[in-house]
């Protein structure tokens, strides 16, 4: 049950990255601020990849399931942006 | 709740999929229409997300009950079993103390028909005693002899014999007054 839930919100997250893409296809400033968006995005990634012991510890989580978030938000980005720019 | 997840993360998917691949980006209405579509994918996979956490919980939940009934079950047999044995061995001493309580009783009728026996051994002869006594004087008062009065209460011929020895002392004894 908890897999499904998971697999559930990421689909979600997958589904919201590609409604990014929509948005951004609407106009070139919403392109932008959606670029603007995805660049902090990865900056805020990569740093929690550098930072990752006290940001786990700050998020009372551990250090498998922050990178476990940090590979899964990757993976929806991915998956999202490249559903939405294939078809 | 779990046929309703599975219906909207279904639902999800496909108004996901379905837009994007159906339709064309360049035509206006075909655009608005994939934005809704895509919002209202993402709230249903939001949903079903949500109903799936719940779900989740409550098997947690459901699965830390029946540890707990389970524990609670065999704390209750272990006391059963405990106690069972236990009323088990009051009933074995419930039964074998009757069984006790015969034998001392018995143990203690026969050793009171031995200490009667022997007080009634005791009484007898010294009633034998007491006659045979009262009968030797009464022979020595009618001026009977020794051999005589001998032969008469013990029935012991007058010889070197055992028994007349025997006879001869208790005559005396008795003649003696000691008793």
């Amino acid at each position: 049950m908890q897999a499904m839930y998971l697999a559930n919100y990421f689909i979600a997250g997958c589904i919201a990255s590609s409604l990014l893409g929509w948005i951004a296809s609407l106009h070139p400033m919403a392109f932008r601020a959606i670029a603007f968006l995805l660049a902090a995005l990865g900056i805020i990634w990569a740093s929690a990849w550098l930072l990752d012991y006290s940001l786990s510890q700050f998020l009372k989580i551990s250090i498998q399931q922050l990178q476990a978030v940090l590979i899964s938000v990757l993976a929806v980005l991915v998956v999202g942006l490249g559903v939405f720019l294939c078809s | 709740m779990f046929l309703k997840m599975i219906v909207l993360s279904s639902s999800a998917l496909v108004l996901w999929l379905a837009p994007l691949v159906g339709l064309d980006k360049k035509v206006g209405w075909h655009k608005s229409i994939q934005g809704l579509s895509l919002s209202a994918a993402v709230a249903c996979a939001v949903s079903a997300g949500n109903i799936g956490r719940h779900l989740a919980d409550e098997s947690e939940i459901q699965e830390l009950k029946t540890r707990a009934i389970k524990a609670d079950v065999e704390d209750e047999i272990a006391t059963e079993v405990y106690i069972s044995q236990a009323q088990r061995q009051q009933e074995a001493e419930a039964v074998l103390n009757p069984v006790e309580r015969l034998e001392r009783a018995l143990a203690l009728s026969c050793g009171d028909e031995d200490g009667t026996a022997n007080v009634q051994n005791e009484i007898q002869a010294e009633d034998v005693e007491e006659q045979r006594a009262e009968r030797v004087l009464e022979l020595k008062a009618k001026g009977w002899g020794k051999a005589k009065i001998i032969l008469e209460v013990w029935g012991v011929s007058k010889g070197g014999s055992q028994k007349y020895k025997d006879a001869e002392t208790l005559y005396e004894r008795l003649i003696r007054g000691e008793t």
